[in-house]
Order: structure tokens, then sequence, then C-alpha cells
């Protein structure tokens, strides 16, 4: 047998693996490193853009966490979004409470509404799943309006409370939206190397296997659409503080089918570049569309196709570069 | 039936899926310190029985019991916590996992550090997974492979993934090993290692029951031998009694002495 392992020359080694990962790691110390500089370098309006982009790149990951560790597309995520939102903005608006309270009651309440979605739909997989998400997503903005007297129904809710009194509110709300999604990015990491991540990721390859060795399939369910939902709820109080205002605009059917489409563009990639180009495409290409007039939903659909048909070809790009660079 | 001391049994077990009866009240007593193995043509009901045996299908009739505890209502991953666990006949090995994961999962229901070590670098959650992962390197020494705890199964050819399996399945100390067709789609150089680790694997108080169609295998290894056929159970008995029952030869074995 040992023959034949050796014969497999081909396979990536575990060096080549770990080198890759360090590479990885390197670009994502970069990467916060040089966000940390940016709004000394940037106006303000960039600085609040950036803060909007790091919050719907946590959305993106809570999208794609559930893709990667369930095997399941959602597309009704605005629910949890909107919960965490409402916590910061009811809580700010309506007690003067900051992020301090308002957030660890998002994640909670994003964790519980998580169990309460996933335990009806425990059974429900694909398509049906994701239709049932679909529900969500469209009961959410009425379910806001109906409930105005908490949520302030169409005018919505202003968040103000810094998070640290005296300091620049503008900066404020940059910073706590890159170490919301810094500090994400790094708990998702750590979730891959724990015993319940490698479990939920062979219960979503190998049911009945994981269901051999311990592992159920409903805990799986309830455990990756509570992880999911509560990361979804720090992106909407992330959203909140960031953007300054919580209103039912935000948290459309169509603000849900965007997170999804950030997590297709990042591939599902659960590493801070990779979410960061979801949170990206979602955040700044609206933006940079918004003197195209009628042509924005053509343009928004070429610029997907062309982030898709790169992420597809890139590898090969890269092979056939490395390649011509060897032979010369 | 008998009650047997650290013995896996089957009492009547009888399953049907709507009008097709696919095991028919058949008992089967798989001792400890003993390899059984159970064969039959295709069709005959050996998945099935597995199947029923570790949870995976509950039998319409009939007991299984695990040293005389009824064992019917436990759901498989219930089972597992007792010490009953199985390998697959289509390797189930997770993609995204390196090997010293798959087989950490053998143990990940023995973890006691919670979510918030899933997520912190909490020393809980760290000495845990270091105790797995050295746990997982240990089953996989034993076994054979030394060096290929960092890789993913992908990189291993269909002999090595095998292994993997038995080693997820024997990392936590099992009290009932059930191996489903190990030896499918391996070569002759393969189905020999497998055949040294199995030998190596049996001790006085595990149970191993192996699913084989591999007839050299089975006739090598296993102390006694079950032959299913249509859902029942033509013949029981050792590799030599099962190879010289004229019914075992002309319903499986064919006519011919080449098995």
């Amino acid at each position: 047998m040992s023959d034949q392992a050796t014969s497999l020359t081909a396979a990536p080694s575990a060096t080549q693996r770990l080198a890759s990962l360090a590479s990885a790691g390197a670009i994502t110390v970069a990467l916060t490193a040089v966000l940390i500089v940016l709004p000394f370098l940037l106006g303000g309006s960039w600085t609040f853009t950036l803060g909007l982009c790091f919050a719907n790149s946590i959305g993106v990951l809570a999208v794609s966490l559930l893709v990667r560790y369930g095997g399941e597309v959602s597309i009704g995520h605005t629910f949890f979004t909107a919960l965490g939102a409402y916590s910061v903005g009811v809580l700010d608006a309506g007690y003067g409470i900051s992020l301090w309270a308002s957030v660890p009651l998002a994640l909670l309440l994003g964790v519980v509404f998580g169990i309460v979605f996933a335990w009806p739909s425990r059974n429900l997989h694909g398509i049906y799943l994701a239709v049932t998400t679909l529900a969500l997503a469209l009961a959410v903005p009425e379910m806001i309006n109906n409930l105005d007297a908490l949520t302030g129904g169409y005018e919505g809710l202003y968040v103000a409370t810094p998070l640290i009194p005296g300091l620049d509110m503008g900066l404020q709300r940059y910073y706590v939206a890159l170490v919301m999604l810094v500090a994400v990015c790094l708990a998702v990491a750590r979730l891959r190397l724990s015993r319940q991540g490698i479990a939920l990721l062979l219960a979503k390859t190998h049911p009945a296997a994981a269901d051999a060795f311990g592992t159920r399939r409903v805990w799986a369910r309830l455990s990756i659409l509570a992880i999911s939902g509560g990361i979804g709820a720090l992106c909407g109080a992330t959203l909140a503080f960031s953007g300054s205002t919580v209103s039912p605009g935000g948290f459309t059917f169509w603000q849900a089918i965007f997170l999804l489409v950030g997590s297709v563009v990042s591939f599902y990639g659960l590493s801070m570049p990779r979410v960061l180009l979801g949170g990206a495409f979602v955040t700044l290409v609206p933006q940079l569309l918004s003197s195209s007039g009628a042509w924005i939903p053509v343009l928004y659909g070429l610029a997907l196709l062309g982030m898709i048909l790169l992420g597809h070809y890139l590898p090969r790009i890269r092979k056939a570069l490395n390649r011509s660079s060897e032979a010369a | 039936m008998d009650q047997l001391t650290n013995a896996l049994t089957g009492d009547g077990i009888a399953l049907s899926f709507g009008g097709l009866k696919v095991l028919k009240g058949l008992d089967v007593a798989f001792r400890a310190g003993e390899i059984t193995g159970l064969i039959g043509p295709n069709g005959a009901g050996k998945t099935s029985l597995f199947n029923c045996l570790t949870g995976a299908y509950s039998p319409q009739e009939g007991t299984i019991a695990y040293d005389g505890e009824k064992l019917n209502s436990l759901p498989p991953a219930a089972r597992a916590a007792k010490g009953i666990v199985r390998s697959f006949q289509h390797v189930a090995l997770c993609p995204d996992l390196t090997v010293r994961e798959n087989v950490m999962m053998g143990i990940a229901r023995t973890g006691t550090a919670g979510w918030l070590s899933a997520f912190l670098p909490l020393p809980q959650g760290t000495r845990e997974r270091e105790s797995m992962a050295r746990a997982a390197d240990a089953a996989l020494a034993e076994l054979g492979l030394p060096d290929v705890g960092d890789k993913f199964p992908s990189e291993l050819p269909p002999g090595m993934q095998r292994l993997v399996e038995i080693a997820r399945a024997v990392v936590g100390k099992p009290k009932v090993l059930m191996l489903d067709e190990p030896a499918a789609g391996l070569n002759n150089s393969e189905t020999r290692d497998l055949t040294n680790v199995l030998r190596k694997l049996a001790s006085t108080d595990l149970v191993m029951v192996v699913v084989e169609h591999d007839m050299d295998l089975v006739m090598s290894i296993c102390d006694r031998i079950y032959v299913l056929n249509f859902g029942e159970f033509v013949a029981v008995g050792t590799p030599e009694e099962v190879r010289a029952n004229p019914d075992v030869v002309r319903i499986y074995l064919g006519s011919d002495d080449d098995e």
C-alpha cells in the first residue's frame, strides 16, 4: 500500500497546503492593516460606505456559512438582519442603550429565532427550504410595519448613541463594523477546527455516517441555522450602527437576494478577503451603477456574470501563467 | 434465544418495504471475540439486516439487543454512544476534512467542550482537539497509516480510504464493529492489507461483523459465517461447514471450486 501512496505525488502535499494557509493568513492580516489606516486616507463618504460594506460582508458570511456547513441556501436572511438591526435601533432610539447591550441581544435573538425557524423546517432540504426562507424574507417588511409602535414603521429609527462616548462618530461607525467583521471571521475560522464544526461538515456530506457516529441530523440543522441566524443578526446590528438608520427599506426581499448574490460572488468563501469581495459587490456595485438609470438591472446582471466567470476561470488563468513563467 | 455476554443479537427480525419482505424473521448472534461473516447474493438482505442492527432501519418485528439490552428504540447516534459503530458500503469520508479530522469524528461524540470553545480559543477546546487528534493519529498508526493525517481523503487510493473509515470506526474503542463490504473496489494487494488489519483488530471483547462479497477474505478471517438468501438464512457455521454446504454452493458460491 505504501508504494501506492508514493505514487500519488500529483496531489498537493500537507506542506504546500500549510504554506497556502499561511499565505492566506498573511493576506488577511495585510488587508486588515490597510483597512485600519484607510479612513485617514479616504473621505468621509467612502468611510461610511466601507462601514456598510463590512456589515454586508458579515451578512454574506452568514449565508455562505449555511451553504458550506449546512449544504442549504437561504433567500431569507433579511429576517435575521432585521432582528439584529431593530435590536440596536429599538434599544438605542427608545432607551439610549448602546451596542454594548444591544449586540449581545441581537446575537441571542438571531440564534433563538434560527432555532425557532429550524425546528419546523428540519426535514426540508434544497429548494423546499429555500422557498421557506423566501417566505420569511417576504414577511419581514410587513412585520416591521405592523409593529410600528416598536419599530417606527416606514420612518424607521435613528441610531445615534456612540459605543465610546467622545470619540468621532464617523470613525466609530467604520471601526465598529471592521472589528465586528474581523471578530466574526476569526470565530468562523475557529469553528472549522472545533469538533462541532467537523461534525457539521460530515453531517452535510454524509448524514448517515454522521448519524452513525453520534451526530444527529436534527442537531446539525438546528446548530447551523442558529449560528447562521446569529451571524445574520450581527450583520443587521452592524448595519444599523454603521448606517445610522434602521428602516423597512433595508430588509426587503431584494436585500435578501443581494446577500445571496454576494455569497455566490464570494464563491461561498468564509475567509475575510472572500466575504469582503461579496460585501463589496453587494454594497458598491449598486452605488457605482446608480447613475445608469434603466440600465441598472442589466449592468448589475453583467457585473454578476463577469465576477462568476472570472472566479471560474481564475484558477486556469493562474495555472497557465505559472506554466508560462516556468517555461521562461 | 439465549442471552449472550457482550454479544449483538437479533431475535425474529422481520423487515418489509411495502409488500416486499426483505428479512423474514431472522435470529442472529454475533459473539464477542469472533469475526462473523454475513454473505449472500445481491439483494439477499445483508445490508438491510446491517441497517436494522445499526438503527438506520426499524424492523417491523423482532428484538435487537446488545449484551441483553434491547436496542430497538435507539436511533443510530444512541447506538454509536453504546459502542456500536459501522463502516459504509460506499466510502463515507468528508472531502472537506483532513484524514485526521475524519478519524476524529469517531470520538467527537465524547467531547465535552461547549459552543463557546467552538468559536473562541479557550483552553478546554484546544486541549480536547489535541487529545482527539492524538487518538486519531494512534488509530491511523495502528492501521498502518502513520503519515496520512494531514492529507485529504481524495489524495488517498481507495484501499487507504477504506482503512481510514475503519480507523474512524475503531478510534473510539467500539464494542461492536460492523463493516459493510470493506473490500469493495480494492485490488488484491489492498485486500491483503485489509485482511491483515482486520485480523489485528480482532480481540476477545470485540464483536466484529463483516458483510462481504470477497469469498477469500471472508473464508480466511471469519470464525463463523451466516449465509443469507431472499431474507432467510440458508446456512450458519464455520467457513469449512459453509463451504461444504450444498445449498450454499448452489445459490452463492457456484459449483466450481474457484472460490
